[in-house]
């Protein structure tokens, strides 16, 4: 292990890098603050620079994402520690967070690596590549995605055979299969948490069929498959590579549900569905897209007009909630419901099925805290303190939160979160100097 | 010497090249003249494009760089950064807009979409020949925003700007601060009252000594820019003074004759033409209702600290920025719409929420006890013709949480809320669970085919085909109806046109990009906060007050700001001052100069925005558009209409 790095001082912490955590670094920044950004992933951009288009507006996601992305990573006044945790933050002196982060290694020198991919191309291990979200495979000598930032290697250790392939071909000799765990100490004013969300499983959800049918993919799957960097170009079923035409969407997959222990609404659900909808019809004109829903929430700005449009455009709204997936011999699925309208059990036949799986609070934070209480709501999303004058507020002053870390959120809803937890972080560094 | 220019061609993932053949276009462009190097990209903008282009900048003595992909409105700023990064003047770059002007305009036609695409990549070559190294224009900035507004939204923003160490100029039209909010009682999430939230806020706002408050205030004019905007206020004056003798204030009340509605109660109630704060309004004063008062005099004789001799003031702000706070106005349905104005106890969801604030132990409308109350979703949102086509995206929680209260404060309440699908988002869904425990009934109605409310016999029914119950029609009959109504664009935008800002399709004020720059507009300088943007409840309000607060900062912090050099520029010896540009000018950037022989015109380089809307009403062709002069448009022109 190498030694503690001595410490270094920032006016102000973010632990997070997708949209919510990016904003409030570049807000703080821009305004003469420096600031850790610490990301736990391989590249930073969250869930959000791995979207297609987005709601309600269809500009491509990663067309807002990377301005703001390749903004943070060449500000002179924003550190970006990628691959890293933040292991323990606790009070010290002077109104100042203490902060341990572990760097973990990523066996290859970042400044060296120009992303050739000549590792990729030879390294002869084979994985499922998690940033296409288990669609197709990756090697264990990867660049996480073709716009991640920083677009450099890294070494899948689980899964490295340490065969050296990728060694002998890297023409920047920056493969370093010796690198270690680093520790570093941070000293700061602020701490702004910008932890995101995570997806619900729907493995919790043996009805559905998810891991066992080949054709009920997750929503994140399909997003994949409408993205720019799409891994196959078009729109495939995964149990047999055809093209599907008649989609359903099953909404509300682990949301407004007490039986999978998550009582709220995720917010984005049935807004990214219609999306999705929309999008697919462009994609397979010929294909019929359904939507089962219990409730549509389209309440943002532009929202019931986005909804609208859908409904023009001849997507098929069903109002019910399924209660069971059953597969065919020919990897078709049988969906069962009662459509409220008619009050009737009806059974209808899909080619494929997307789950539109909710939102679910990201605990990584609980155990972050030493000698400080931050407070979780009933749902495990940070708590706000004081929710309606000041909203980023937790339960300890100086830490602000911003974002899907309090609970379900759309992207403009993050991005003025962000906004106001890099006002009260600018503020509380003021007036603590 | 000839120019370097590098061009690069964006697939935009897809976004340009389902439709346009980016190779075929990058083969037709490469052997123009000057050309020296292109090249096709997926994703320009990312990151690793980012640092290629850098490197080919430098690597081929580039001196100008054109990217033809999306809208400069999204990423300019982006490549001027690259060609600063790689050495050159940012000026050095030019945007091609070949996604919105081009892929996404002729997605039916792909050849023609190609053909249109190196058309528009060949024009931007022709102008960055000419195209020269400009300076950004500095100006300094002063470390003051107004803000304007003082409900919820405005205040806490002029807090959140306070606490970053600004001036704050807090400039609120009605006598009292507070808004809407000061109305309300107790609220979702954290059941505290609107009067103690906004007592809160004023509680806070006085401690800071950079507050300055005006009430009763308007901005008249507005002359300046970003930086240094000059406004200049007129304030009503205050007939009763600041501190009064308050019996005799009590006494002055008494005795005015005129009787008009209350407002805060949404005209539930009464009040004189001399009147006191609401408690939650602030600050505590008595004022007079100069369009009501008929100046009798009656009040006069009881109380020695009333005094009409008092005249308006004006006064002249110096600010940075500008935050627009100015909320919404609640909507009022139709005469008739669902019985409302001809049915008496059909009110609206404010009036509903103020009614549950004015009755203590026993809900009681016009004389009759209420117990089963109706509540029709939807009034004044998602219409399917007309401006509301909107979801208002605060009602359907705002009225499940009344109607809970409301069960909760009075005896024997049933509830029966007709909806058009509920919306409680996020979080708020516990209400509607909580209803529905609670035994509260809910019906939802086709889109197409709303519930109606009627009259016989003096009792009022509301009828509706329920999809919740296999679509039988159910006839209700209620003590009471509650319309959910929606929020809606303030009809006095007297302010916001003053200062120009653009309103979207729904007549909100419009942010510039509702993700990229969500509380920015097109004037460089003035943010939008809270609701006059769109609905919102309070706590978003609040968000996205804060959020413009800290844009204002950002242009206030540093004491300066750059600004774009595109801007107009006349040719003195030419110009005879005809007065026709000064006409023309909508920003008053054009001012006149008188030397001894001769008079012209002169841009004033901070206010100018480079529209060009002066350039053709000239009748000696004595201005030109810097980096757009009229031999760069003419070769572009001529591009364009090649074969």
């Amino acid at each position: 292990m190498h030694e503690a790095r001595s410490e270094v001082e920032f006016d102000a912490l973010v632990v997070g890098g997708g949209i919510a955590g990016c904003e409030a670094a570049l807000n703080i920044a821009n305004n003469g603050y420096t600031v850790l950004l610490v990301e736990k992933d391989l590249s930073i951009g969250g869930k959000m620079i791995l979207l297609s288009k987005v709601f309600p507006t269809l500009d491509c996601g990663a067309c807002i994402t990377t301005p703001k992305v390749s903004e943070i990573a060449r500000h002179t006044r924003i550190t970006i520690l990628t691959g890293s945790e933040v292991g323990s933050i606790s009070e010290s002196d002077n109104h100042r967070f203490k902060a341990g982060i572990v760097k973990h290694p990523r066996y290859v020198v970042d400044e060296d690596c120009t992303g050739c991919q000549l590792c990729e191309e030879a390294c002869p291990v084979n994985v499922s590549d998690q940033y296409q979200f288990h669609l197709v495979g990756r090697k264990a000598a990867y660049i996480p995605f073709s716009i991640a930032s920083p677009r450099i290697a890294a070494i899948d250790m689980e899964n490295c055979t340490l065969c050296g392939a990728c060694e002998k071909v890297c023409p920047t000799k920056c493969i370093d299969f010796t690198q270690e765990e680093e520790h570093w100490t941070v000293s700061v004013k602020t701490v702004v948490i910008a932890t995101g969300f995570e997806l619900f499983d729907p493995l919790g959800m043996p009805r559905y069929g998810f891991g066992l049918y080949k054709n009920v993919i997750t929503s994140m799957q399909m997003e994949r498959q409408l993205a720019p960097t799409r891994p196959f170009h078009t729109v495939l079923r995964p149990g047999d590579g055809k093209m599907p035409d008649r989609i359903a969407y099953v909404l509300c997959t682990g949301s407004r549900d007490t039986s999978v222990g998550n009582p709220i609404c995720s917010q984005i659900c049935c807004m990214y569905s219609i999306k999705q909808a929309q999008l697919l019809m462009g994609a397979l004109p010929m294909a019929d897209v359904t939507i089962y829903y219990i409730d549509i929430r389209a309440f943002g700005k532009g929202f019931n007009e986005f909804y609208e449009q859908a409904l023009g455009m001849g997507v098929n709204f069903v109002k019910g909630k399924i209660g069971k997936i059953i597969e065919k011999d020919n990897g078709n699925l049988l969906l069962r419901y009662e459509d409220v309208s008619t009050g009737k059990l009806h059974e209808a036949e899909h080619d494929l099925v997307v789950l539109s799986v909710g939102v679910l609070p990201n605990k990584s934070m609980q155990s972050v805290f030493q000698d400080l209480s931050l407070l979780e709501d009933t749902y495990h999303f940070i708590k706000q303190d004081d929710p309606i004058l000041n909203p980023a507020r937790t339960s300890i002053e100086g830490v602000f939160v911003a974002g899907t870390a309090t609970g379900p959120m759309d992207i403009p809803d993050s991005i003025l979160s962000a906004g106001t937890a890099s006002a009260e972080a600018i503020s509380h560094i003021i007036q603590s100097q | 010497m000839s120019k370097k220019i590098g061009v690069y061609i964006c697939s935009c993932g897809g976004n340009i090249s389902d439709y346009v053949d980016v190779e075929k276009v990058k083969a037709a462009i490469e052997t123009e003249e000057n050309v020296a190097f292109s090249k096709t990209a997926m994703f320009a903008c990312s990151d690793a494009s980012q640092k290629e282009m850098e490197k080919d900048i430098q690597e081929n003595n580039l001196d100008d760089v054109i990217v033809a992909s999306c809208s400069p409105k999204l990423h300019l700023t982006t490549f001027r950064a690259v060609t600063v990064r790689a050495g050159l003047n940012k000026f050095s770059y030019y945007h091609a807009n070949i996604r919105e002007q081009v892929s996404w305009a002729h997605s039916d036609d792909k050849s023609g979409a190609t053909e249109n695409a190196i058309h528009v990549v060949k024009a931007a070559i022709a102008k960055m020949r000419h195209a020269k190294p400009l300076d950004p224009i500095i100006i300094r900035s002063k470390k003051a925003v107004a803000v304007i507004g003082a409900g919820v939204s405005g205040m806490r923003a002029a807090i959140g700007l306070a606490k970053m160490e600004c001036e704050v100029y807090l400039i609120e039209r009605n006598h009292f601060i507070g808004g809407h909010t000061a109305q309300w009682e107790e609220l979702f999430p954290s059941e505290e009252t609107g009067r103690d939230i906004i007592t809160r806020l004023y509680q806070e706002l006085l401690r800071y000594k950079n507050i300055k408050l005006y009430t009763g205030a308007r901005i008249v004019e507005n002359s300046g820019h970003i930086g240094n905007f000059i406004l200049k206020v007129k304030i009503d004056p205050l007939f009763v003074h600041e501190n009064p003798d308050i019996s005799e204030v009590e006494k002055a009340i008494a005795v005015c004759p005129v009787t008009v509605p209350d407002a805060f109660n949404f005209n539930l109630t009464e009040r004189k033409a001399i009147y006191r704060n609401h408690p939650g309004e602030f600050p505590e004063r008595t004022v007079v209702d100069v369009q009501h008062c008929t100046r009798c005099g009656e009040c006069i004789k009881v109380c020695k600290s009333i005094d009409f001799s008092k005249e308006e003031t004006s006064l002249e702000l110096q600010v940075g920025s500008i935050l627009f706070a100015t909320g919404f106005d609640p909507y009022t349905p139709g005469e008739n719409e669902f019985g409302y104005g001809q049915i008496p106890n059909v009110i609206t969801l404010p009036q509903f929420m103020r009614l549950i604030a004015l009755n203590d132990k026993r809900l009681i409308v016009n004389g009759k006890d209420i117990k089963k109350i109706a509540y029709i979703y939807c009034v004044g949102s998602r219409q399917p013709d007309g401006d509301l086509k909107y979801c208002s995206r605060y009602c359907c929680t705002a009225a499940i949480h009344a109607s809970i209260r409301a069960r909760k404060k009075y005896q024997n309440i049933s509830n029966f809320h007709f909806t058009r699908g509920v919306r409680t988002y996020g979080k708020q869904e516990v209400y509607y669970n909580e209803s529905l425990r609670a035994g509260d009934v809910f019906l939802q109605s086709f889109d197409h085919e709303l519930p109606v409310v009627y009259e016989k016999e003096n009792r009022t029914f509301v009828k509706i085909n329920d999809i919740l119950t296999e679509q039988k029609e159910l006839v209700l009959e209620a003590d009471l109806v509650v319309l959910v109504t929606s929020m809606v664009p303030r009809t006095d935008q007297s302010t916001a046109s003053l200062f120009k800002l653009p309103k979207g399709r729904d007549n909100f004020l419009k942010e510039v990009h509702m993700k990229l720059r969500p509380v920015e507009t097109v004037i460089d300088g003035i943010t939008i906060a809270g609701t006059c943007q769109g609905p919102m409840n309070i706590t978003e309000s609040v968000s996205s007050s804060l959020s413009a607060a800290v844009k204002a900062y950002s242009y206030v912090s540093k004491g300066e700001i750059e600004l774009e050099p595109i801007v107009a520029s006349i040719n003195k010896n030419i110009c005879t001052w005809c007065n026709a540009c000064y006409e023309a000018c909508p920003f008053d950037a054009i001012n006149k100069v008188d030397e001894i022989s001769k008079s012209y015109a002169v841009i004033n380089n901070s206010i100018c925005k480079g529209c060009g809307m002066c350039l053709p009403v000239c009748p000696y062709d004595a201005i030109e558009l810097i980096t757009y002069s009229n031999r760069e448009i003419e070769e572009m022109i001529d591009m364009l209409s090649k074969d």
